[in-house]
């Protein structure tokens, strides 16, 4: 594979970050999909109290933490390369990117919210 | 130089198109992809309302509880796993696992059949 960034390419570089960051949360969000399916299978019973003492644990909100980083970044870098391969024109391209990042960023808070102040209060 | 390449006839249109069923597993893997980020809005919503209070949570449990819900919970299991199980399949070929052309082949059909499986199941518990 070639690595070396060609000289004068102004912005443009290998994508070979994208490609890493793709497969990496991709790996996180497989294990924590299959840790998920078995917490619900072996939970005894499902009431408020069992479920909100179970989201507060810290391994579990961290676990959910990475989850929704890895969830964003995984959404990122997919849906950018559906852009780059559907959308020709570069304004349509630009306005569907910004507003991806837009969408991704408001729920990165949204997910802060949840797992700083729904789980604890 | 002779003009054959101008001549050649260009299948863009995609109902002309028929893809093979690694093709047909991939596009999907895209499909899906892009349906799970639109759902995520709706399970942040779930989740958050699931630990607002007991009431809420029991709310929560009666709409997962209705019926068009659990068809698109079902719906939901049958993106995620395809997904999911399509994903892997990208991840082996990485690894130049199932990269022939027959190997490509069968990952393809066992995602379609995994897809399937789980469905079944998950269908099971929801509407038993």
């Amino acid at each position: 594979m070639k690595t070396m960034k060609p000289r004068g390419s102004g912005s443009a570089h290998s994508g070979l970050g994208e490609w890493l960051l793709q497969r990496l949360s991709a790996l996180y969000l497989a294990g924590f999909a299959l840790w998920l399916v078995a917490q619900f299978a072996i939970a005894a019973s499902m009431d408020y109290v069992s479920w909100k003492a179970w989201m507060t644990t810290g391994g579990v909100r961290l676990a959910f933490a990475l989850f929704f980083l890895s969830m964003l970044v995984h959404g990122w870098v997919g849906m950018r390369s559906v852009f780059l391969d559907y959308l020709k024109p570069l304004w349509m391209r630009s306005v569907m990117q910004f507003l991806l990042a837009l969408g991704l960023l408001a729920l990165a808070l949204w997910a802060a919210e949840i797992l700083l102040v729904d789980v604890r209060a | 130089m002779p003009d054959n390449n101008y001549k050649r006839p260009k299948y863009l249109n995609l109902l002309h198109i028929r893809l093979p069923i690694g093709g047909m597993v991939s596009i999907l893997h895209r499909v899906s992809g892009v349906l799970l980020i639109m759902a995520m809005p709706f399970g942040f919503r779930l989740l958050q309302q699931s630990l607002g209070s007991p009431e809420s949570f029991a709310q929560i449990m009666a709409l997962l509880r209705s019926l068009p819900v659990r068809a698109l919970l079902l719906l939901f299991t049958a993106l995620l796993t395809h997904h999911f199980l399509a994903g892997v399949r990208h991840l082996l070929l990485d690894l130049d696992i199932g990269i022939s052309r027959s190997g490509g082949q069968l990952g393809a059909w066992l995602v379609l059949v995994g897809v399937v499986g789980v469905v079944l199941i998950a269908g099971g518990c929801l509407f038993s």
